[in-house]
């Protein structure tokens, strides 16, 4: 099988042309004049299609977490420590989590596949004999929002999923309520929740920068399209796994000191 | 049609319920796309076998881009090694900071396979092989490449939407397999190698808390999972409209609903499988 060279390169240009746009919207973030409207309008949208998501997809794994920590727990009598393994679950993992795989398979997908129409209509050429640069106007505004709104959102599934589990442990599994309570902080400090707070925002920052890469480098019709918002999907979770096991390792000796 | 009419009488409470009506009328055509594929799956196996065993080595290797980085059991693998290494990383520290890290390897094995992996192989599913299926079918309805099948007298429903179905389900069940194997090799590999734990404490707690009933329920678990992402992704992709943004967005919102909806599923199938003593018992 012969592979030509430009087929076998591909990944390679793919990752320089990603790490081209982040430098560039980096770049141009500090530069004004910054798209104030475009930003607002982003936010707006994405909190607008993430929110419910969330909170519908936060309830089920804190309910499935009270449940397993709580028979766990119960098994050695230690019930009482039930709201500790929730905060733990909830607060460093599944919160981050829940509101990235929600911003990235909603917002993400969203403004990928605005953008990618908008490159397939060459509308981003026009913008450019305009003489208005399509990253400042459109990428910056996009990958600012969906970080302000990952970090605002992981508070509310963090909330969501530790009421949720509060509601499963001490009206379903007779768990103190009390006890529950100040359990909550026994392991999980200031440092958990900051660190929790970092991995959102930098979920939130790589799944709008992915967005906007595939929507901008995208070609060939609709089915280019589809392709670009599936590939924005698996690269943003690949990614996003990858930096919650980083982030938790260098974090790790915080929490637990 | 109504715009012969110059105005309604209740204009705002005419649209109130139009957009009720339309809602139901949605989950009604939903319903039955749902229930015309899943019939439409004996006619596939017997018909449609070449596009199906297509399909399925599709969805095994990826296509496009994402056959390039190894396709979709690459993919998986990758998300449950990281997952398996948070069982250790967090597991061993958090277990570490009361004296019992030990049981990092009873943690591997009681999480993992309970709740931790099933929840990453349907998030990878729903990535991957799910909304794939979405942007092909959007593409091919954009295009009109599903009305020319319908006029060439091919059944599209069971040629495009059962035999992704179907195919989805087949390779569901050996990726999530690669998927435990991967997570409980990560998990004991940063747990002994990286946090130095005695192998044999590991494998210890591991063997003995390892239940292969667990492992059994949550391959059915993860097909059903499997089979109710299908129905979703196709059901979106197959009524995609509004040109390549319209793709693009009906991609989302399948994976939106997939996810939302197979989370419940798994919480449900858990409460239902396990009861509510939760079918453990640490002292054997």
């Amino acid at each position: 099988m012969v592979i030509s060279a430009e087929t076998a390169t591909k990944p390679v240009r793919a990752v320089g042309g990603f790490f081209a746009i982040t430098l560039d919207t980096f770049v141009l973030m500090f530069k004004p004049p910054f798209a104030w409207r475009e930003y607002l309008a982003q936010c707006w949208f994405v909190a607008r299609v993430s929110t419910l998501p969330a909170v519908l997809m936060t309830i089920p794994w804190a309910v499935i977490s009270g449940f397993l920590f709580n028979v766990l727990l119960a098994d050695i009598g230690a019930a009482d420590f039930s709201g500790t393994g929730a905060a733990i679950f909830t607060v460093s993992q599944s919160g981050p989590i829940v509101t990235v795989l929600v911003v990235a398979g909603a917002g993400a997908t969203a403004m990928c596949a605005d953008l990618g129409a908008r490159t397939i209509r060459e509308e981003l050429d026009a913008l450019r004999v305009m003489g208005i640069n399509p990253i400042q106007a459109l990428v910056v505004p996009r990958v600012l929002a969906a970080t302000t709104v990952s970090l605002a959102l992981s508070s509310v599934v963090i909330m969501t999923g530790l009421v949720g589990a509060f509601v499963c442990s001490v009206f379903l599994m007779d768990v103190s309520a009390g006890a529950w309570v100040a359990g909550l902080t026994t392991l999980t400090h200031t440092a958990d929740v900051i660190i929790s707070m970092i991995k959102a925002t930098l979920f939130g920052l790589t799944a709008g920068l992915i967005a906007c890469y595939q929507g901008i480098s995208v070609g060939g019709g609709p089915a280019g399209v589809g392709r670009a918002v599936n590939e924005t999907v698996v690269f943003a979770f690949i990614v996003l796994f990858l930096t919650n096991i980083i982030v938790t390792a260098v974090g790790v000796p915080f929490m637990v000191s | 049609m109504t715009l012969s009419v110059p105005s309604g009488l209740h204009p705002r409470f005419q649209r109130m319920r139009n957009a009720a009506v339309g809602g139901w009328n949605q989950i009604g055509s939903q319903t039955r796309f749902y229930a015309t594929t899943l019939a439409g799956i004996p006619d596939a196996v017997v018909n449609y076998r070449s596009e199906l065993l297509r399909v399925i080595a599709q969805m095994g290797l990826g296509s496009g881009a994402l056959a390039v980085i190894g396709g979709t059991v690459v993919i998986v693998g990758f998300l449950t090694i990281t997952t398996g290494a948070i069982v250790a990383v967090q597991g061993y520290n958090q277990l570490a900071s009361v004296g019992v890290e030990a049981l990092t390897g009873f943690a591997s094995a009681f999480f993992n396979t309970r709740e931790i992996q099933p929840g990453t192989v349907m998030v990878a599913l729903a990535a991957t092989v799910g909304a794939g299926s979405t942007a092909q079918l959007g593409a091919m309805r954009i295009s009109e490449e599903i009305d020319a099948l319908e006029a060439m007298g091919i059944r599209s429903v069971s040629y495009l939407a059962s035999t992704r179905v179907l195919a989805g389900v087949i390779v569901a069940v050996p990726l999530f397999c690669v998927g435990l194997m991967t997570a409980y090799a990560a998990a004991r590999l940063g747990t002994t190698a990286i946090y130095g734990q005695g192998s044999g404490v590991y494998d210890h707690y591991f063997y003995t808390y390892l239940s292969p009933t667990d492992v059994l329920w949550s391959m059915a678990e993860v097909a059903a999972v499997a089979l109710m992402i299908m129905l979703l992704c196709t059901y979106y992709g197959y009524t995609a409209r509004g040109g390549p943004a319209g793709v693009g967005e009906a991609v989302g919102r399948a994976v939106r609903a997939s996810m939302v909806v197979a989370s419940i599923l798994i919480v449900v199938m858990t409460l239902a499988i396990y009861g509510q003593s939760g079918d453990f018992h640490l002292a054997g």
